[in-house]
């Protein structure tokens, strides 16, 4: 087997966001971030079929330098490696620029199998990065992945489709997303992390070490713009409090549904 | 002549178009009529049958059937095949997919093929003055609506999610379809099905009345199924409840599941997370029971009920007449 390279995107914690109905955008003070949940579930995957199947654990992800943190802890997890993206000419990418910037970087690493990603990420929640990554890859994609396992030089994967599964196999290298919950991402080890914050040098590479035409990249490579925000105004609810016994609540109830009819 | 189109793509499910097609079909109408674009349903297979009928009757002006022997099943690489030789014939202006596990297999492939732009999940869709398409897709949990443009090239694309849009018959005399013979020849899938394993599950978003059950009735889900089954409404649930497999996708509600349009739900144990909240965001009459009296689901409910699930559901159960 050869590297495994898991796309991981880090993500701000959704509950701290709140729009600023006055600026029209999004304060973004003392938000959280971690990694997009899918992509532990990705993470975890590589490391399952590593220690199955060998190969190299490399994670990449497109962002701002303080990313590295977080690819640490992807490190302590067990990973062999991580690449982080960061360029000024980065920023304001969409998914297509994104897939272009992330593409020359997987051309890059080289040596591969597996290109994993999740099945989408829980701030911008598009899923298209992998089928327009395997696309500019050339690669046969398998997207909603519940199980993957490798049998000599293709791979076989269980993806969700409406109404149920299929079971799919294709040669490698290919290009896989993962579902959302699809396993328990191990906590990071202890002394890994340790050592990744101590000894590891995390490897940056900017649009110039990629090769990487600064056009098709960031806002420039983009092909869609937000053009307006607005606050979503959803249906106000009346919330009213049901309260008395059980018996007295599941009475309330039935009289909803009654007059619901 | 080129004139200006505005294509929907037409998911085939066995003989029948799927029901988000359809509501596509009538948002593109009336997107259509404002804009003096034609609406064009591009469906692909080996047997036209009567799905193009069927769409001509909900708002396609016409109908293009891309026939080939390598399209009777759905494959990623020959559908992204033929549909980029037809698209690049006719160079639509917009082209809307279902935000279905195939259209956005589809959409993300040729969108880069194409070298144009892609807006996921959206939940509306209007042209602006100028002319552009703008799709609308909530964002950070819901708090507010991004307006998402394709400036730098065409067709513009998006993918539509299930239950938005309603589906509306819309008399059509003059309509066509066009069988366009495509001969692909050599399939140049890279991935082989195996196997698949599917089941028919009617129309979570159609349903009138729905009982969902989350993670806080886990091991009570026998209880809640049972429940829906008397008082007539259908069975939906957390994403948990899906994951761990206790429950099919198709009863999934929420921002990566069904979003609903019932008249009522009755909510089960569910904590009201931004994910979920899309999901019950257009129904009339919300129900929610939950021990925790601090849960964020009773700040999107018309009634909160303190409550464990587990000593209201039996006399529930009992008051609607079970046995
Ligand atoms: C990209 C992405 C997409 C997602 N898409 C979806 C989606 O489509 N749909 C979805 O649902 N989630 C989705 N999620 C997950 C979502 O973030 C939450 O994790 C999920 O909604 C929580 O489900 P829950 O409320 O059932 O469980 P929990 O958050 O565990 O809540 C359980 C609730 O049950 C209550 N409870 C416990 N015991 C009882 C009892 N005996 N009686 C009554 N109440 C009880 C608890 O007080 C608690 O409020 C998504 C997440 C991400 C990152
Ligand atoms: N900036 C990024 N860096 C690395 N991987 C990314 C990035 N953006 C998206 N991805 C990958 O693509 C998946 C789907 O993202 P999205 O299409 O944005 O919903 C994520 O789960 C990641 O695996």
């Amino acid at each position: 087997m050869r590297n495994i390279i898991v796309c991981i995107k880090i993500v701000p914690k959704a509950e701290d966001m709140n729009f600023d109905p006055e600026t029209r955008t999004m304060k973004r003070g003392g938000v959280e971030n971690q990694i997009n949940e899918a992509d532990k579930n990705a993470i975890e995957l590589s490391l399952r079929i590593k220690e199955k199947s060998g190969g190299r654990v490399v994670l990449l992800s497109m962002g701002p330098p303080f990313f590295d943190q977080y690819l640490k802890i992807g490190i302590a997890m067990g990973a062999d490696d991580a690449i982080l993206l960061s360029d000024r000419l980065f920023a304001g990418a969409d998914t297509f620029a994104t897939s272009a910037t992330l593409s020359a970087a997987v051309r890059k690493i080289g040596d591969y199998d597996l290109v994993l990603c999740g099945e989408e990420t829980s701030d911008g929640g598009t899923g298209q990065v992998p089928s327009q990554l395997a696309e500019l890859l050339d690669l046969p994609q398998m997207l909603f992945v519940s199980e993957a396992d490798i049998d000599g030089n293709s791979v076989k994967a269980r993806r969700t489709i409406k109404g149920g599964y299929e079971t799919v196999e294709s040669g490698m290298p290919a290009v896989l997303s993962i579902e959302l919950g699809i396993n328990q991402p191990r906590f990071p080890d202890f002394r890994r992390k340790r050592w990744a914050d101590k000894e590891f040098s995390l490897t940056v590479w900017s649009a110039s070490d990629l090769g990487i035409k600064p056009e098709l990249t960031g806002t420039s490579g983009s092909y869609t713009i937000v053009k307006r925000l607005t606050e979503f105004s959803t249906h106000q609810r009346q919330r009213i409090s049901v309260a008395g016994t059980v018996e007295q609540q599941a009475d309330k109830i039935m009289e909803i549904l009654r007059e619901s009819r | 002549m080129n004139r200006k189109e505005i294509w929907v793509y037409l998911e085939r499910n066995q003989e029948e178009i799927e029901e988000v097609s359809l509501e596509i079909l009538g948002k593109a109408n009336e997107l259509g009529k404002k804009s003096g674009m034609p609406v064009v349903g591009v469906v692909l297979g080996n047997d036209p049958g009567d799905l193009g009928n069927i769409a001509l009757k909900h708002g396609a002006d016409v109908v293009i059937f891309l026939k080939d022997p390598l399209l009777e099943s759905y494959s990623t690489e020959d559908y992204t095949k033929a549909l980029f030789e037809m698209i690049g014939k006719r160079t639509p202006e917009i082209f809307l997919l279902g935000a279905t596990y195939q259209g956005r297999d589809l959409a993300g492939r040729l969108s880069a093929r194409l070298r144009t732009g892609l807006t996921a999940n959206v939940v509306s869709l209007d042209i602006g003055e100028d002319g552009y398409l703008l799709s609308g897709v909530p964002g950070y949990g819901s708090k507010v609506l991004a307006e998402i443009v394709c400036v730098r090239n065409k067709p513009q694309m998006s993918t539509v999610r299930p239950g938005i849009f309603n589906k509306t018959v819309i008399p059509n005399e003059a309509g066509i379809v066009e069988v366009v013979d495509i001969d692909l020849k050599d399939s140049v899938s890279r991935v082989k099905v195996l196997s698949r394993k599917v089941e028919k599950h009617p129309d979570l978003s159609r349903a009138e009345k729905v009982v969902i059950a989350g993670n806080g009735v886990e091991g009570n889900l026998d209880m809640v199924a049972r429940l829906a089954d008397i008082l007539g409404a259908r069975l939906g649930v957390s994403r948990p409840i899906a994951d761990k497999g206790k429950a099919s996708r198709e009863l999934q509600v929420g921002s990566t599941g069904y979003s609903l349009n019932a008249k009522l739900v009755l909510i089960f144990g569910v904590s009201g997370a931004e994910h979920f909240l899309p999901g019950i965001a257009n129904c009339q009459t919300v129900i929610s029971i939950n021990v925790d009296r601090e849960s964020g689901i009773f700040e999107y409910s018309d009634y909160c009920i303190v409550a464990d699930a587990s000593k209201i559901i039996p006399i529930l159960l009992k008051e609607g007449g079970d046995r």
